[in-house]
């Protein structure tokens, strides 16, 4: 349970997800108001990723679904086990014998089994699929629903019905209401529009790529060994290669690959080598990597310049530094 | 604060944003949960219970900034302007105001006795004065204003109805009083200045709020004005900014199209039996066959033949055109584009690299095989196609030209396009010009017309996307 806005902030940042007070605030409202959060953004933003760490934060049990196109209610919600059915009805065999063995006429033998059906349309034969096994939890879980955007619309409509009172209707066996209601986050990559209904049900959150000063205080966060100076750098040049025309523009999680294959390689800084090296890490398509690299390589040469100065000014310090020391003995 | 949030909602639905009442009660329940002190909370938490769509996140900010601030802050930058006037006479407020407390007390009255405006006036009770603005405002009908030209009468009747011609006479009365009871003259004409300040600070505070008023009301208008007028503003007249929002809608407009094409797609699944798959999909049900799956059948996607007219006249109209049909490539087996003036190029080699509006402003270049800087001459185009490239041409290919047929008064060579128009499934003539001009001075229209499937105008973005939708489905 968080306290506050300012709480859920802390909280995600025990855990390693740096967020701003956007994020923050409407987790606590989706806790609070018991609503189900739509997350939208551009892919490797770190949708996925937040309701992990919300389920980590608050100490409940993640299920995840994940959504694609031809998904249907058999394997989001529950189905019978058919094959499980059929070998207890050939183990029982005898048994459905003996249960039938007075009766004269087929109608009378007939009822005598429908009598026994529960036994076979029972608990124990379901397969809960991640919907079922949300609201049936005994403990309070974070239900995951990934990626919705790539659902069809009918089982979108399938998905209103349960998250607007979280009981779903079987049957054979009756309705089951959830016991601890789940906090839902669904996300989606704006494949497809989500309808109004849907949208109206959820808090609504869109996250976009972070600030250059939130994306470094993230990399310094997930790649500890990064320099403070080298993760400036990124972000510095992640926000402009953002700025281009390019198919896949590249997010968070590239940043951070980026970080690691740098660190792997040992790079101090940014130079034209290390970069022209690995960004097919962040870049995916080869006409993006054309692009970039004449931004880059004018990019880095200003850097260069730049840091040429800085340094001969930086080695003028220390010395006029020894002078006073010198002079203060 | 409920009125205000519920004025706010009724604002934002004006700007296209949908705010139904459940999500306007969401935003109370909301806000019953948090302190309201911080604003980006507050903010953050409108939006997320409000606000459900990523494109309207931006609409939403600037509406809540030009609503939840501003007013306030701008009324104490008028207002201490008008006490800075003050300092550079070297008199402080403070000391002044006191001094005429003072006065007052002596004449034997106080600064009670003069009327609410007044007062709030002299001693820059902001707070009061905000209400008393909205009240007027309010009472003189301001929330109808409709275009900027009335600006000036709603801030004029507010200012009436506040009565703040009144308060200013009031408080030069008051400065008269002072100076026959014996104030020092300069002080006294510290204090007239700071009056005019006041009055003026009043003026513009009203005038201030008005136009804030037009800004909000109309926010949306002007935002769905240019998105419409987009749609149906001919190609020809596009400034370079238009351009560029231009290809945002073609994009909006293409990614519609796929859309709907999955559905239908998906609709037209059921084929034959799949015996294979049925089989071990059901091998759990014992090789009962309780779950059947048919193939899919395939849809014929068509083949694309663009020949695409590139002289000056037509070029915007071809640019939209290509990134439309290339942004829908998936839908057709295979994009073959062609740009002429004259000579004849194919193009269709730049658009095997990824991005499509470069290889566009390559293509109504020339791509480097043509030149562009010539006079159209549609006859000589088409015939070297057909020398050259008929090949291409099968009988599942529709054929896609863009041109306006004027032909310079060459030979139209008509011929040629009978022989393309017997080889393809559908020969489709874009033509920018209306109907009624084809076959007029220069233009080779109606020779033409009898070798083309459908041929139409097209203008502008609209008739654009109703002629694609039909082409791909």
């Amino acid at each position: 349970m968080f306290d506050s806005v300012l709480d859920v902030e802390k909280q995600l940042s025990a855990q390693d997800y740096i967020c701003d007070q956007k994020i923050s605030t409407v987790v606590f409202l989706a806790e609070k108001l018991e609503k189900p959060v739509l997350v939208e953004g551009p892919a490797g933003v770190g949708k996925t990723e937040l309701a992990k760490v919300v389920a980590a934060a608050t100490g409940r049990r993640m299920i995840r679904l994940q959504c694609y196109e031809g998904l249907d209610e058999a394997k989001a919600l529950y189905e019978w086990e058919y094959s499980k059915q059929l070998l207890y009805t050939q183990i029982l065999k005898e048994k459905f014998s003996e249960a039938m063995a007075g009766s004269t006429t087929l109608s009378e033998a007939a009822e005598r089994v429908g009598k026994e059906d529960s036994v076979f349309f029972s608990e124990q034969f379901i397969v809960p699929r991640p919907l079922l096994s949300a609201i049936t939890s005994e403990d309070a879980t974070l239900l995951l629903i990934d990626e919705v955007d790539k659902s069809d619309p009918e089982f979108e409509a399938f998905l209103l019905e349960v998250l607007s009172d979280f009981q779903v209707t079987i049957p054979e066996l009756g309705t089951i209401s959830s016991r601890t209601k789940p906090l839902v986050f669904l996300t989606s990559n704006n494949a497809r529009e989500m309808s109004d209904a849907l949208k109206r049900r959820c808090l609504h959150l869109y996250i976009d790529f972070p600030s250059q000063e939130l994306e470094q205080r993230i990399l310094e966060t997930k790649v500890p060994g990064v320099e403070q100076r080298l993760a400036a750098d990124l972000v510095e040049m992640m926000a402009k290669l953002r700025r281009l025309d390019l198919k896949k523009v590249p997010s968070i999680s590239e940043t951070l690959d980026w970080a690691r294959a740098l660190l792997a390689l040992n790079a101090k800084e940014l130079d034209a080598e290390f970069v022209g090296q690995t960004l097919n890490v962040i870049l995916k398509y080869e006409g993006d990597v054309r692009k970039a690299q004449g931004e880059l390589s004018q990019l880095l040469e200003k850097k260069a310049a730049k840091a040429h100065a800085t340094a001969e000014s930086v080695t003028e310090v220390p010395e006029a530094k020894a002078v006073k020391k010198g002079a203060l003995h | 604060m409920q009125q205000k949030i519920l004025e706010f909602t009724n604002i934002l639905r004006k700007s296209g944003i949908r705010v139904s009442t459940a999500e306007t009660i969401d935003a109370f329940k909301a806000l019953d949960e948090l302190s309201i002190e911080d604003r980006g909370v507050f903010r953050d938490a409108l939006c997320a219970t409000m606000v459900k769509r990523g494109e309207e996140v931006a609409t939403f900010q600037q509406l809540f900034d030009l609503f939840w601030s501003g007013f306030y802050d701008s009324l104490r930058e008028q207002f201490e302007e008008a006490g800075a006037g003050l300092a550079e006479m070297g008199v402080d407020l403070d000391e002044l105001l006191k001094q005429i407390a003072e006065m007052l007390q002596d004449m034997d009255g106080e600064v009670g006795d003069l009327s609410d405006l007044a007062r709030a006036m002299l001693l820059g009770d902001l707070n009061q004065l905000e209400q008393m603005i909205r009240a007027a405002a309010e009472a003189s009908g301001v929330q109808n204003i409709e275009n900027f030209l009335q600006v000036g009468f709603f801030s004029r009747r507010t200012l009436e109805q506040m009565g703040v011609e009144g308060a200013s006479d009031e408080l030069r009365d008051l400065a008269a009083a002072l100076e026959e009871a014996g104030m020092d003259p300069d002080q006294v004409a510290a204090l007239r200045r700071l009056i005019e300040g006041l009055t003026e600070a009043a003026r513009k505070g009203i005038r201030n709020y008005t136009e804030r008023e037009l800004q909000q009301q109309n926010h949306d208008y002007m935002e769905k004005f240019r998105r419409e007028t987009l749609l149906e503003k001919s190609f020809y007249h596009l400034s370079e900014d238009e351009t560029r929002k231009m290809r945002e809608v073609v994009e909006r407009l293409a990614q519609r199209i796929k859309n709907i094409l999955s559905i239908r797609r998906r609709r037209l699944k059921r084929g034959k039996l799949d015996l294979h798959q049925t089989l071990r999909r059901n091998m759990s049900h014992g090789g009962i066959p309780f779950e059947l799956i048919f193939k899919q059948r395939k849809k014929d996607r068509p083949k694309l033949v663009i020949l695409c007219d590139v002289s000056s006249s037509v070029a915007n109209v071809s640019r939209f055109m290509l990134q439309f049909v290339y942004s829908l490539q998936d839908a057709f087996t295979k994009i073959r584009s062609y740009v002429f003036v004259a000579e004849l190029g194919d193009v269709t080699e730049l658009f095997r690299e990824g991005d499509i509006s470069q290889s566009i402003e390559k293509a109504l270049d020339g791509g480097g095989v043509i030149n562009v800087y010539t006079r159209s001459n549609f006859g000589y185009a088409f015939h070297h196609f057909w020398q050259n490239h008929l090949s291409v041409i099968d009988n599942k290919t529709t054929v896609l030209i863009l041109g306006d047929a004027r032909n310079n008064y060459n030979d139209p060579r008509a011929w040629c396009l009978r022989d393309i128009h017997n080889k393809a499934k559908n020969v489709v003539w874009l033509n920018p010009e209306s109907p009624s001009a084809w076959g007029f001075g220069d233009s080779v229209m109606n020779r033409y017309l009898p070798y083309t499937d459908v041929a139409e105008e097209c203008r502008n973005l609209k008739q654009l996307s109703s002629i694609i939708d039909r082409l791909v489905l």
